[in-house]
């Protein structure tokens, strides 16, 4: 069955496309498709190996058939092999994804697969990184139904995708949002908006399979075969004023994430935040307790098969060195707070000069919790008071202040400030103190052409340890410069070096290329092995040395 | 409409029986089996002997040959090295489809304490538990075994052991003799484990080819004691002659107990270092 409707689907796509995309009865075909490539070598000092392969490869193909209220999509996968950092289960390919969709007014329901997230996701978030290598979305049906203007409710159930494989157990959820400014119509204007919603979701893994740990270092563990989050949410706005919050509270759960305790997780998130023309400020919050939710209980891959999704509270820097050490949320346990404060000097003022001068201010501390062990394995685990916090895992300050000097030359200057316990990224060391400053600066020389120059500095107190193998430790600068001959070519040249108590030179030549939907780009240099995070969600970032190439085009 | 209501209510109501709730005196159902230590009738068997932990995997290509190497040597130390194949959760151990799933979670809790899963390479093996310059002294049997079993094997026995053991209706009994043949001290456990052989699952071979017969032996299939051990009612002083009964009810009916043997260990309880080891058929 599965396989005849593979490949109804995929005749049906193929067809549509041979109608040059357009016209098939009423309907059409859009689509994407990327292609990325790697050839690396070995390199002693960096620590990169040669890949028996020689290419790697990740190669995806969207097609989305629309016609009216229906529509219906495949996606095809192809990891010949994996490129560098990415699992190697991903080894192989075939289509990954396909699903029907039918949406009325106020109804619509999916068949296959599909992405979901209930509020902020802190119960339900099926998602896809392609940068990460995460896919965990769902097949089975999505179901979303509004009895009524300003309600929503929506039921999930599937399976996980796994790889190139499915998770045995089984998700299903429901989740409710309520707009009161649309139920209530004398609210419909008022300046006070207000949202609550609430979500519940469960899986069901067996207790019974003999590849689940019923032994537990000595234990038989009791395990529940049924496991349960559900959360409250609301969202209150009054003019420029917002205050949003979540909490979702987990049942037992002993697992390989929590050392198999029988604790109950929870997880609080709050933001408070005000704006208006040229200035906004924001305030965020949360706590953090045995809140790791997976389809399986023994899953050894660290970011694979989670149901929910913890959301990061400290800034996602763009600039290299600041983001050198990226916070990956602690799903297990941690208190965080972050504020974030942007204002603009008005043109024509002191600090404003003749264009305006913005300054962005944000800072966050993230710390473990204040816990008593109660017992490890086979107990509730251990207590924690609600206020309480532990070691410091991360903090960060950063001042961005932007200024455009002429008609021509913008500027940007950033000092940052990072605080890391290694022990977030599973190694013990002292914490890394980092001091990181910026200058940014663009030149516009006219409408095709312009130029941008990067500089960066780390001044560190962590030095590189050969027993730990951090290549990140020391202090460093790095050189950019990006030249743009719009609308068609870049290229961009850049080394980052390691001056003083760290190792390597990572030099980096970029060309890249545009025409119409279509971009190629191609990469030459070294990758220092690191880590990267999206919205907390982390992955390794294996050295290497060698080519990188990048096709992308949509129809 | 009423209908929606009804049956929205429906399945809100079925979503949240779905839960299960464990009370706190039911969390530990089972915490390894042990016996109770009686003084002994001695060991005449002195040998002292060593045991090869192979951490192994279906999808692992050079596996094989290390199987091989392990083979050639337990015949050429003639019953002085006893080996045992465990497959941990790494990704070289997912089963091929329609076939059994050798992963068991005490192999992974091993894997995990000894570093093999997160060195991440496969065949990777451990001789009696010996620590290494740092961490543990992992090593490719491909690569030679002896430099790693002789120091071992050409030892005095401190301690001699014993085994024997035997199943009706899926109870194996197992009885394990001990002689303390030096002063040794009294920090000491018994692990029991059984290991099966003869067992058909496909394996990724050096060729790259799937070999769908292939015959997997010493297969670790579960440990009996604590996975770490039951601790030795002992003064550990010379002469000290130890027995216990320890009772096992199997539950996996997969296994063929004809092809099923006990391997029992002691060893230190700090430094998790074998002393001596010994393995049985169950009759």
């Amino acid at each position: 069955m599965k396989r005849r409707f593979i490949c109804l689907t995929a005749l049906l796509a193929v067809c549509s496309m041979s109608a040059m995309a357009q016209g098939i009865m009423g309907g059409h075909v859009t689509g994407s498709i990327q292609l990325d490539g790697q050839i690396s070598h070995r390199d002693t000092i960096i620590g990169s190996q040669d890949v028996p392969q020689k290419l790697l490869s990740n190669a995806r193909a969207d097609i989305l058939y629309t016609n009216g209220n229906f529509s219906a999509g495949l996606r095809y996968e192809a990891y010949l092999g994996p490129m560098l950092g990415f699992r190697p289960d991903y080894e192989g390919q075939g289509i990954a994804n396909y699903f029907v969709s039918y949406k009325k007014e106020n109804f619509a329901i999916t068949a296959g697969h599909f992405y979901e997230q209930f509020g902020n996701g802190m119960s339900l978030r099926a998602y896809e990184d392609r940068y990460l290598g995460i896919d965990n979305a769902l097949r089975g049906f999505n179901v979303m139904y509004s009895p009524l203007s300003g309600v929503i409710l929506k039921g999930v159930i599937g399976r996980q995708r796994y790889f190139w494989l499915e998770s045995k157990n089984i998700v299903r959820g429901l989740d409710a949002e309520l707009s009161f400014n649309d139920i209530v119509k004398s609210w419909a204007d008022a300046k006070t908006r207000l949202t609550i919603g609430g979500s519940f979701v469960s899986k069901y893994e067996s207790a019974v399979n003999d590849w689940i740990p019923a032994n537990v270092n000595g234990y038989k563990v009791n395990l529940p075969e049924n496991v349960a989050t559900a959360a409250v949410r609301m969202d209150l706005a009054h003019g420029g004023f917002g205050l949003k919050a979540e909490y979702a509270h987990k049942s037992q759960d002993p697992n390989d994430l929590n050392n198999y305790i029988f604790r109950e997780g929870n997880v609080l998130w709050m933001s408070a935040s005000y704006s208006q023309r040229g200035m906004s400020a924001n305030i965020q919050a949360k706590r953090v307790d045995n809140m790791g939710f997976r389809s399986s209980r023994t899953e050894p891959y660290t970011e694979m098969l989670f149901i929910n999704y913890i959301p990061a509270i400290s800034k996602q820097h763009t600039y290299s060195f600041l983001s050198m050490y990226p916070y990956a949320t602690q799903s297990m346990g941690e208190m965080g707070l972050q504020g974030d404060f942007m204002y603009k000097f008005k043109k024509e003022t002191l600090l404003g000069g003749k264009y305006g001068t913005d300054i962005h201010i944000n800072a966050s501390l993230i710390t473990g919790l204040d816990t008593v062990d109660a017992g490890g394995r086979g107990t509730d685990g251990y207590t924690s008071s609600f206020f309480g916090t532990g070691d410091t895992y991360y903090g960060d300050l950063s001042v961005e202040v932007a200024k455009k000097l002429s008609s021509s030359v913008k500027f940007a200057a950033t000092y940052g400030y990072v605080v890391f316990n290694p022990i977030t990224e599973g190694h013990a060391g002292d914490n890394h103190h980092n001091h990181v400053v910026v200058a940014d600066l663009t030149w516009k020389m006219n409408k095709k052409n312009s130029i941008r120059f990067e500089a960066e500095w780390m001044g560190s107190d962590s030095k590189y340890d050969e027993s730990i193998d951090d290549k990140r430790a020391g202090d460093w600068i790095m050189g950019l410069v990006e030249y743009n001959f719009a609308p068609s070519w870049f290229v961009s040249v850049s080394d980052q070096y390691a001056y003083n108590d760290g190792i390597g030179n990572y030099y980096n030549l970029s060309v890249g290329y545009t025409k119409g939907a279509t971009r190629l780009q191609l990469g030459y240099g070294k990758q220092r092995e690191g880590i990267i995070c999206i919205g907390g969600v982390c992955r390794n970032v294996p050295a290497s040395n060698g080519l990188t190439f990048s096709l992308t085009t949509s129809f | 409409m009423k209908k929606t209501v009804l049956s929205l209510l429906t399945l809100v109501a079925l979503l949240f029986t779905a839960c299960d709730k464990i009370e706190e005196d039911q969390y530990i159902i089972y915490s390894g089996a042990s016996g109770e230590w009686v003084d002994g009738n001695g060991v005449s068997d002195h040998t002292q002997r060593a045991l090869i932990e192979k951490y192994t995997g279906v999808r692992c290509l050079n596996c094989p040959t290390a199987e091989d190497a392990i083979n050639a040597a337990v015949a050429q130390y003639g019953g002085k090295l006893l080996a045992v194949a465990i497959h941990d959760s790494s990704t070289f151990t997912r089963p091929y489809p329609n076939n059994p799933d050798l992963r068991t979670a005490t192999g992974n809790t091993w894997s995990k304490f000894f570093g093999v899963f997160d060195a991440g390479q496969y065949p990777v093996a451990l001789v009696n538990r010996t620590p290494g310059a740092s961490g543990w002294d992992l090593f490719n049997p491909i690569s030679g075994i002896n430099s790693y079993v002789d120091p071992i094997v050409n030892s005095e026995a401190t301690i001699a052991i014993e085994v024997s053991a035997t199943e009706a209706e899926g109870l194996i009994s197992t009885t394990v003799n001990l002689e303390f043949l030096e002063n040794v001290g009294d920090n000491l456990n018994l692990t029991l484990f059984i290991i099966e052989d003869n067992i058909n699952a496909t394996q990724l071979m050096p060729d790259s080819e799937k070999n769908e017969s292939y015959i997997h032996n010493h297969l670790f299939r579960e440990v009996i004691t604590d996975v770490w051990g039951t601790q030795i009612d002992c003064t550990g002083a010379k002469g000290e002659k130890k027995m216990t009964t320890i009772d096992y009810q199997v539950a996996n009916s997969e296994w063929i107990i004809a092809n099923c043997h006990i391997v029992a260990f002691v060893s230190n309880r700090d430094t998790r270092q074998i002393v001596n080891v010994a393995e049985c058929d169950i009759n």
